[in-house]
């Protein structure tokens, strides 16, 4: 044994050994020094912080939510924003939304984030995000639910999701086809917060049936009842009105149109619409949408109540209210009758309407 | 003239769906293949009215209408002068109901011609 110690072999063998141990330690020692270097100005508790949980989302792409974070009220941004996350989505990469700098939270922006965080789950793609520093926004996101589902809850692909305790006020539906008992339920429980009573509301029963129709039968290229709508509900029993908020990531009512084929009634439709009524651009084309123009320019019909004018009637008859609508490059408010260009494209159409004491409704 | 009368929210489902079976259930297809279609044979055989009544329901989506009355002449091969001779609908929840399906009858016919 003795003699094996003392051969070259062995010598050069432990040579090499305690070199690597060497660099191993002093590569260690390195390292600790540049963290220490790195952290010298944070306080204990900033340290503590960055240990605990800065430190483990050292690989996650961050994305960070707008500061105004409502989508009727700041499309361009929650659309960048969007986009933006639908960029990780693709690539598959781990995912952390900053929702810390978020100063104003519109309901609308909920039915985004649970959508966004479900899409990313289902797929086991790992998602994460922290709290906004205003209390009164974290109040909002915590009754939504969606820290508690962003934090313990799994979900698998699936057709359907549904998100949201009872007893909170904001509650979020995800399905691919049309499901008329739960529009109906959505909206007897609204009746109960707007009325204090079980009512029917027929022109917002038939406006969700117009949306997931949509959704349904045009959102995707390649095949029917491909893509999920979502739907946020959320119930103001102080003011006596329930907002709805309505999107689907398909393509968009512009890209639709332009990309039906050939048999389809709105095959060459945007054509058409140029040719009759020479408009400008695609906020001009939504305002023809929703006021039938298509429908009747394309068949030579009345739209008779079909889709998105379906919908506006619905608004004009006083059975919703504040009706916006948000699809591809444009921005509607039909109440204020202003419809605008937007300088990003939201692939995917989003609606948001309201019912209040004020709309029509019927005893059940 | 003797009438047979179907009220969809009774004899069918208050919630009226989609289009086709296919998206969703109750839907305009299914009315029109089980009910409508089955009871307005009835009331033609018969020399009666078919009366349907819309009232009582949560709501119409368009696609549930144009497929089960527009149905009728593009499925069921009927005319729209048989269909209008034996069917009479009403509603005074949602009145404008009636001319739409009047207007999705006569879509349908026109496009049977051509």
């Amino acid at each position: 044994m003795k003699k094996y110690w003392t051969t070259p072999k062995y010598k050069k063998q432990n040579v090499r050994k305690a070199r690597r141990s060497l660099n191993r330690k002093l590569e260690f020692k390195d390292n600790v020094r540049l963290k220490n270097i790195k952290e010298q100005r944070l306080s204990k508790e900033e340290k503590k912080h960055k240990h605990q949980f800065e430190d483990k989302i050292k690989d996650y792409t961050k994305v960070r939510a707008p500061e105004d974070f409502s989508f009727k009220q700041n499309p361009e941004k929650v659309i960048q924003f969007i986009n933006k996350i639908k960029g990780c989505f693709d690539r598959r990469e781990k995912t952390f939304v900053m929702l810390e700098s978020v100063k104003k939270i519109d309901y609308d922006a909920i039915v985004v984030l649970f959508s966004i965080m479900i899409r990313f789950k289902s797929q086991n793609i790992p998602f994460n995000g922290d709290f906004p520093a205003e209390n009164n926004i974290r109040n909002i996101l915590t009754q939504s639910g969606f820290f508690k589902n962003l934090l313990k809850r799994n979900f698998k692909d699936e057709d359907r999701y549904n998100v949201g305790e009872n007893d909170h006020s904001l509650h979020t539906h995800a399905f691919k086809n049309v499901d008329s008992e739960l529009s109906a339920k959505i909206i007897e429980q609204a009746s109960k917060t707007i009325w204090g009573e079980t009512r029917r509301c027929q022109g917002a029963q038939r406006t969700l049936l117009e949306l997931m129709q949509n959704t349904n039968n045009h959102a995707s290229f390649e095949k029917e009842g491909d893509k999920h709508w979502w739907l946020s509900v959320n119930h103001d029993k102080t003011n006596n009105r329930v907002s709805f908020s309505f999107v689907d990531y398909g393509v968009g009512v512009f890209s639709s149109l332009s990309n039906k084929q050939e048999g389809n009634k709105f095959f060459n439709s945007i054509e058409k619409m140029i040719e009759r009524y020479k408009y400008g651009n695609n906020a001009e084309l939504l305002r023809l949408i929703l006021e039938g123009d298509l429908h009747k320019t394309v068949t030579g019909e009345h739209y008779r109540g079909k889709g998105l004018p379906g919908i506006k009637e619905a608004l004009k008859r006083n059975q919703i209210s504040n009706l916006v609508v948000v699809t591809n490059n444009v921005y509607s408010n039909a109440i204020d009758d202003n419809y605008k260009l937007l300088n990003v494209n939201f692939t995917g159409t989003f609606i948001n309407w309201e019912l209040n004491i004020n709309n029509i409704s019927c005893n059940a | 003239m003797h009438k047979i009368e179907i009220k969809i929210a009774k004899d069918f489902v208050t919630t009226p769906g989609p289009r086709y079976k296919k998206e969703g259930s109750h839907s305009g297809e299914l009315f029109r293949d089980t009910i409508l279609y089955p009871k307005l044979k009835e009331a033609i055989n018969e020399n009666i009215i078919l009366q349907v009544d819309l009232d009582g329901t949560a709501g119409y989506g368009t696609s549930f209408l144009e497929e089960s009355f527009g149905g009728l002449i593009r499925e069921n091969n009927l005319t729209i002068d048989v269909i209008n001779k034996h069917l009479q609908i009403i509603s005074s929840e949602e009145d404008y109901l009636c001319e739409d399906i009047q207007h999705y009858l006569e879509d349908a016919e026109s496009k049977r011609k051509k």
